[in-house]
């Protein structure tokens, strides 16, 4: 029977590993997800098989019971609040990880578990309890039932330290205790890892929700590998070890993507830094004024276009407007105007945001670029559509030292003819910078809903 | 706070200080907007189209005066024939925005004084970027560039465009420009689409790309001065200068059929700069058109709105090109009033008991356009140092700045990409290494266990930053939902505990633990599955 499961283990880790592999690309995605799927279902089945499970009746129920509540939220959740489901998806995993820790303490293996056996207890609780709180606080900040504002406690990094340190002191005199009576310790350890998962993604600001979210994600692999080792299961530790390697690099990947150094996001509290060299140096003012368009005058610009490239950004995602760009970009392209769309690595509160939501409008996705492959192609083009991003567009960003978004790669849409933006108003973006794109002379401002805006230019062009 | 737009009842003027579409937007201000029956009938905007856009169409005269909170005009106020002055019609503290020309009116500001009149004048606002939407200096400038070389054209006896034809090779129209600001610049676009040979001179040589970017030929003296007086206008040059100037106008004489002059120096009457011996030197049938003719002209011949003949030559001195072209003009000009309206703070920042505007004198442009406030002369405007025009080296140093970023900014991803790729393979094999090395010589099952787990560790995480790597950025959310989806696999932990007592702690709590972790099974693979439906190609 040991050897059945271990087989299965291993081909459920090859599949997951194949799943992974298939999302590498658009027409192998789906195929991927599949994998995924077949792998779960084997190593769920191979257990329950096996004969090594109890209680048969119950568990199978709360199995039902779990995927249809999983199911039903999946089959709700608006394509806008992807970021909110994952990071609530996230802080399931955390907390599952937390009750498995705890339900291997109370019932060790052979009636005794052992110093290893605790710390790998310890290690899987601790993780599992960031990952839980963390992730219920970046939901809550990614619904806008929080304040996407940095709280900034005073010593925050002195703060960060002794909790940990103490975390970690703790395990010496639970890992010492006979039998269950470490659970205080245990408890104690639990509650300071909660809060330390909750002023570790407090202390990060909105903008930076796409690594908050990806740098979650990785800590929920790892918890994954922690209960791993502590059960001794080596599916456990594979599985983990994928998802904690693949939230590591898309962190690493958002972090580049704005510029912002990794270390500091694990340990909280970045995106509030002034830059240096910003002490003597003012932010510049930037010069000039804004003109204001209308529908109409877009939509005569866009009538004489050839080159268009549409950027949205996550005031797209926040008015639902992704079905009223498809239409613009149908009409466009029908027109025989190469109409495409320019995506930044940050674009939205989630990587990869702006590609699911024009995927939802069914925007064919050959026509969706990344900024490494469009953005010389800004000099050629004749209108560039801004939809609800800001700080991705800022050429303050390359120019201006003192900027918090210096050296960030952005789009370098000022390069085109004509630059439209369309927002709500003319506040900042979520960098709180101003952003000197607006003053240029080739820029009109479009105030306005996405959505109703992007509804209204379609009529005005049909 | 009721608009009020009259007819223009000047002889020459067709233009009206209004369009359909602007009453729509005066509208949208806030302001209510009534129009004198008639109005826009010579800029072919009929009544029914104001009473359309939401005007209020009048047709006695004195009782649009009398009721208007702001008067909108063209042309400056002046007396109506069989009605009174436009002025003596209007309520004590009303207010007036039109071109006014206060350093000629003295007339007419006493007369706007006497009744406590507020006065902006168009023709005022200065010449800063940020003012340029509501500059109707250059809005009809550009009017009366293009038109002056159609007016040209209509008495020059031969094409523009030079012609091979079966009778014959007929030259192209030689034009010159004199003055490229924006009616100079105007001109020249018009004459190379009629398809004549442009060029231009100017004293400033800020404006020699301007001209290049028309398809012109910029004339250039000898003697290297700069003409830039500020506010895009020219100054007064040296007398060596001058001298020079004049040789190369006398050469160009011989040489143009076409030319259109256009300098202008503020509050000064027209520089004399095509004088008559260089008349005489053109061919017969040139044409001379001289939009300085107002100012006393630009050439010494000229008389405003006559057609002179000189030794075979035309000089032209219209006056109101711009309302020829009555159409574009009121639109143009109405739209300027919209914009210099909208800076004001539209209808609403208005003082209840005067029924006027609060003008805020700290807008440069507000200040320097007010004329009277409340019957008080304010003008001119205190002169604000001028502020550096934006010089091409600007734009070199961004460009610089940009270049120099990309040098010592991140490498570009892939670079880092495959840096990481060969950093996690090293980590990967130092882990297992040193796992090795712990281990090698431990007989304790626990800590071979543990060896064995090490191993399992390392090579999946090199699995997953191998894998990972590859995947598209487009597909991070599914990514990020499907990996979520795995980490569930947490699970089976829970079911592994789920022994003995179904009541005991330990059951419960693992229980729990399959329950959330199917959640996010079911959530996480539904999800993604959606997500990935929709990417087509």
């Amino acid at each position: 029977m040991e050897t059945f499961l271990n087989l299965a283990w291993v081909v459920a880790g090859i599949l997951f590993i194949s799943s992974l592999r298939g999302l590498a690309n658009q027409e192998t995605a789906r195929r991927g997800n599949g994998y995924g799927v077949t792998g779960m279902i084997l190593a769920i089945a191979a257990i329950l098989l096996s004969g090594t499970a109890q209680h048969l009746g119950p568990l199978v129920g709360t199995l039902l019971v779990g995927a249809l509540i999983g199911g039903t939220m999946a089959q709700r959740v608006a394509m806008t609040s992807m970021p909110e489901m994952v990071a609530i998806l996230h802080s399931f995993v955390g907390l599952a990880a937390v009750l498995v820790g705890y339900a291997a303490y109370l019932d060790p293996p052979n009636g005794h578990g052992g110093i290893a056996y605790n710390i790998e207890i310890w290690l899987d609780v601790l993780i599992g309890a960031i990952t839980f709180t963390g992730s219920i606080v970046a939901f809550l900040k990614l619904k806008g039932s929080l304040s996407g504002k940095p709280l900034l406690l005073p010593g925050r990094h002195a703060l960060n330290l002794v909790v940990i340190l103490v975390s970690l002191g703790l395990v010496v005199p639970f890992a010492g205790a006979e039998g269950s009576l470490g659970i205080p310790w245990l408890m104690i350890m639990t509650v300071l890892a909660g809060l330390q998962g909750v002023h570790l993604v407090a202390a990060i600001g909105g903008a930076d929700m796409p690594v908050v979210v990806s740098m979650l994600n990785s800590y929920s692999g790892w918890t994954a590998s922690a209960a791993g080792f502590m059960l001794g299961n080596n599916l456990l530790i594979i599985t983990g070890a994928l998802v904690g390697s693949s939230g590591a690099i898309l962190s690493y990947i958002m972090c580049k993507a704005m510029n912002r150094s990794l270390v500091s996001v694990i340990f909280g509290g970045f995106g509030a830094d002034p830059a240096p060299g910003s002490a003597s140096a003012a932010p510049q003012q930037p010069q000039g004024e804004v003109v204001a368009t209308d529908i109409a005058e877009l939509a005569d610009e866009l009538r004489d276009a050839k080159e268009v490239i549409i950027v949205p950004g996550y005031g797209m995602a926040v008015a639902r407007a992704q079905h009223a760009v498809r239409q613009l970009t149908d009409l466009l392209r029908s027109k025989g105007c190469n109409t495409r769309f320019a995506i930044h690595p940050v674009a939205g509160r989630l990587p990869g945001h702006m590609n699911v939501l024009l995927a939802e409008a069914s925007v064919p996705y050959d026509i969706v670029l990344e900024m490494d492959e469009i953005n010389q192609d800004f000099a050629k083009t004749d209108v560039v559509l801004i939809i609800g991003a800001n700080d991705i567009v800022n050429p303050g960003a390359q120019t201006d030292a003192s900027s918090p978004i210096y050296g960030m790669p952005v789009l370098e849409v000022w390069k085109s003819k004509r630059t439209v933006v369309l927002k709500r108003s003319r506040s900042s973006g979520y960098a709180g910078v101003d952003n000197p794109l607006f003053y240029l002379e080739n820029n009109r401002m479009l105030f306005a809903d996405a959505r109703e805006g992007m509804e209204k230019l379609v009529a005005a062009l049909q | 706070m009721l608009i009020a737009i009259p007819l223009e009842s000047h002889p020459a003027e067709r233009r009206v200080a209004a369009s359909p579409d602007s009453v729509k937007k005066l509208i949208k201000l806030g302001f209510s907007v009534s129009i004198e029956s008639g109005a826009g009938v010579q800029a072919c905007y009929t009544d029914a189209a104001f009473a359309a856009a939401g005007a209020t169409i009048v047709a006695d005269p004195r009782q649009l005066y009398a009721a208007a909170d702001l008067l909108l005009k063209v042309r400056p106020p002046h007396d109506r024939p069989q009605l009174e002055h436009e002025v003596d019609m209007l309520r004590a503290g009303a207010t007036v925005i039109s071109f006014l020309w206060p350093a000629r009116s003295h007339e007419l500001i006493d007369r706007m004084k006497a009744k406590q009149i507020t006065a902006l004048a168009m023709d005022q606002v200065p010449r800063i970027s940020r003012a340029q939407k509501l500059d109707a200096l250059s809005s009809m400038a550009n009017i009366a560039g293009y038109r002056a070389v159609i007016l040209a054209a209509e008495h020059f006896g031969s094409f523009f465009c030079g012609q091979m034809t079966a009778a014959g090779k007929v030259a192209p129209a030689k034009v010159l420009v004199i003055g490229a600001g924006v009616a100079g610049l105007a001109a020249l676009g018009a004459a190379k689409g009629l398809g004549a040979v442009a060029r231009a001179f100017d004293t400033r040589p800020a404006v020699r790309d301007q001209v290049k970017s028309m398809g012109a030929e910029f004339l250039e003296v000898t003697i290297e001065e700069d003409g830039e007086g500020g506010g895009g206008y020219a100054k007064e040059m040296s007398p060596a200068f001058i001298a020079a100037e004049m040789e190369l106008f006398r050469k160009q004489a011989k040489e143009v059929d076409i030319v259109i002059t256009t300098a202008l120096i503020p509050g000064k009457p027209a520089p004399k700069l095509w004088l008559k011996d260089m008349v005489e030197l053109m061919k017969p049938g040139s044409v001379i058109v001289d939009l300085a003719a107002e100012t006393g002209g630009n050439c010494d011949l000229t008389l405003a709105d006559q057609v002179v003949i000189h030794q075979g030559v035309a000089i032209l001195g219209p006056t109101d090109l711009p309302s020829q072209l009555a159409t574009t003009a009121s639109q143009l000009y109405a739209q300027n009033l919209v914009h210099l309206l909208t800076d004001i703070g539209g209808a609403k920042v208005q003082d209840p008991e005067q029924k006027d505007f609060v003008l805020n004198m700290e807008d440069e442009v507000v200040r320097g356009c007010t004329v009277l406030h409340r019957g008080q002369l304010i003008w001119p405007a205190p002169i604000k140092p001028q502020p550096a025009a934006p010089k091409p080296p600007a734009a070199a140093q961004s460009t610089a700045a940009s270049v120099s970023s990309h040098g010592r900014g991140a490498p570009p991803p892939k670079a880092s990409g495959s840096a990481s790729k060969a950093l996690a393979t090293w980590l990967s094999v130092a882990v297992l290494v040193a796992a090795y090395l712990l281990f090698k010589d431990s007989t304790d099952s626990g800590a071979q266990l543990f060896a064995q787990q090490m191993t399992v560790f390392a090579l999946s995480c090199f699995v997953g930053f191998q894998v990972i790597w590859s995947v598209a950025p487009a597909l991070h959310t599914p990514l990020m939902s499907v990996t979520n989806a795995i980490s569930g696999i947490i699970v089976v932990g829970g079911i592994l505990h789920l022994k003995g007592d179904l009541t005991s702690p330990a059951a419960l709590l693992a229980l729990a633990a399959v329950l959330f972790a199917t959640i996010n099974i079911g959530g996480g693979f539904l999800v993604t599955r959606r997500m990935l439906r929709m990417f087509r190609k």
